[in-house]
């Protein structure tokens, strides 16, 4: 009987390493850091820290763009918060903007932050009520970040100099 | 030691052997087995059966317990994958070099498949083909490709001169990535090592000193033999 027990526990114990293993690849953590930050995500007990983004926060509304994605990054490490994921964006698109031309590389980058903030909030409309944007869902966003990445002749159309930033 | 030890041993191996270091980042880099190494633990599989160190008749059958042949079954799908990570682990990641070696490693298992072997002699022989794999991708190929240059670099590239480097393309990976297939390695012949003693018990066939020394000569000189 005991052996048995013996038996079953160890094949219990294996079976859970190499579900490990697959859970591993699956991630690809590059470092033990943003393995522990995968190991959270899984067990559902991973939080961004709040302090660096409203650091962040501060650093958009200043305009210093780039500055605040370093801060989110740091306060999203694994890159699961919608809501930082659509201020990531958001500074993407602020960033890349232009009165005559949109920076492409930055307005792509701005795509994939906005579509990693829409699979996050799977399920429902992801909306963020803040006075200081001037769009409030991520769907706004990706459409005007792709409108973006579109070439047309009406890209010379000389009135667009009068557009405005969002 | 079959129920907790050996899956262990050869669950780790599947762990470490696609696990690479980024020489400039320093960070990880998991590598999925590719499809050819698949190919390539199957042959070694039915090697493994052929040589006598997987005995499957005394493993899963109707005679033991549903756990057992759970537990046996569950044994042999960690060497398989123990197997192909090996493989993974000395395997050039792209370009030439990792269709060379793939090439070389299929040629070597096929020639095996007929030829007779017995427990002992598949585990020296694996020793040997998984030594000569690592020390020519971790020491020798390493050494050609590292940032820094090397004396063999500078031979090659006079050897080889015309032909573009480009066409053995291959990542840089941090020093420590050799350590971590080294003990990769180790580990995997290990665990057979152990496998063979702990699982079927007797490894060693005790046969008779005549038809030993019969299995010494070459196939020319057996019918001479026989004849006299």
């Amino acid at each position: 009987m005991q052996s048995k027990i013996i038996q079953l526990i160890g094949l219990g114990v294996t079976i859970a390493y190499a579900a490990f293993i697959v859970w591993l690849y699956a991630t690809e953590p590059r470092t033990f850091k943003e393995l522990t930050s995968s190991a959270e995500v899984a067990a559902g007990t991973y939080e961004i820290n709040q302090e660096k983004f409203n650091s962040a926060l501060n650093l958009f509304r200043r305009e210093q763009f780039r500055a605040a994605r370093v801060e989110w990054q740091q306060a999203d490490p694994a890159q699961r918060d919608a809501r930082t994921q659509f201020y990531v964006a958001y500074s993407f698109y602020r960033e890349g903007w232009g009165r005559l031309y949109f920076d492409q590389e930055l307005f792509k980058q701005g795509v994939e932050a906005v579509n990693r903030a829409i699979t996050l909030s799977s399920g429902s409309t992801l909306t963020i009520d803040d006075p200081d944007l001037q769009m409030h869902t991520a769907a706004e966003l990706k459409a005007e970040l792709e409108q973006g990445l579109e070439r047309s002749w009406s890209d010379v159309n000389p009135l667009k100099a009068l557009r405005t930033r969002k | 030691m079959d129920f907790v030890v050996l899956p262990f041993v050869f669950l780790t191996v599947a762990l470490l052997g696609g696990l690479r270091v980024g020489a400039e980042s320093g960070t990880f880099i998991f590598i999925a087995p590719p499809l050819v190494t698949l190919l390539l633990a199957t042959l070694l599989m039915l090697l493994l059966v052929r040589g006598g160190l997987v005995r499957l008749h005394q493993w899963v059958g109707s005679d033991f317990p549903p756990l057992t042949n759970v537990a046996h079954i569950w044994m042999l799908i960690t060497i398989f994958f123990a197997s192909a990570q090996a493989f993974n682990s000395v395997l050039p990641e792209r370009g030439l070099l990792h269709w060379m070696f793939s090439f070389f490693f299929l040629w070597t298992l096929w020639n095996n498949q007929f030829s007779s072997f017995d427990a002992r002699r598949l585990l020296r022989s694996l020793t040997i083909l998984f030594g000569t794999a690592f020390v020519l991708k971790h020491l020798l190929l390493a050494s050609l490709y590292s940032p820094e240059g090397s004396w063999l670099k500078r031979v090659a590239g006079a050897l080889v001169q015309g032909v573009a480097f480009g066409t053995f393309d291959a990542p840089p990976f941090a020093a420590v990535t050799g350590y971590i297939a080294f003990f990769t390695l180790a580990l995997y012949v290990g665990g057979l090592i152990l496998f063979a003693f702990a699982v079927n018990g007797e490894t060693t066939v005790v046969i008779d000193p005549v038809v030993h020394d019969h299995q010494q000569l070459s196939a020319a000189e057996r019918p001479a033999v026989i004849q006299d």
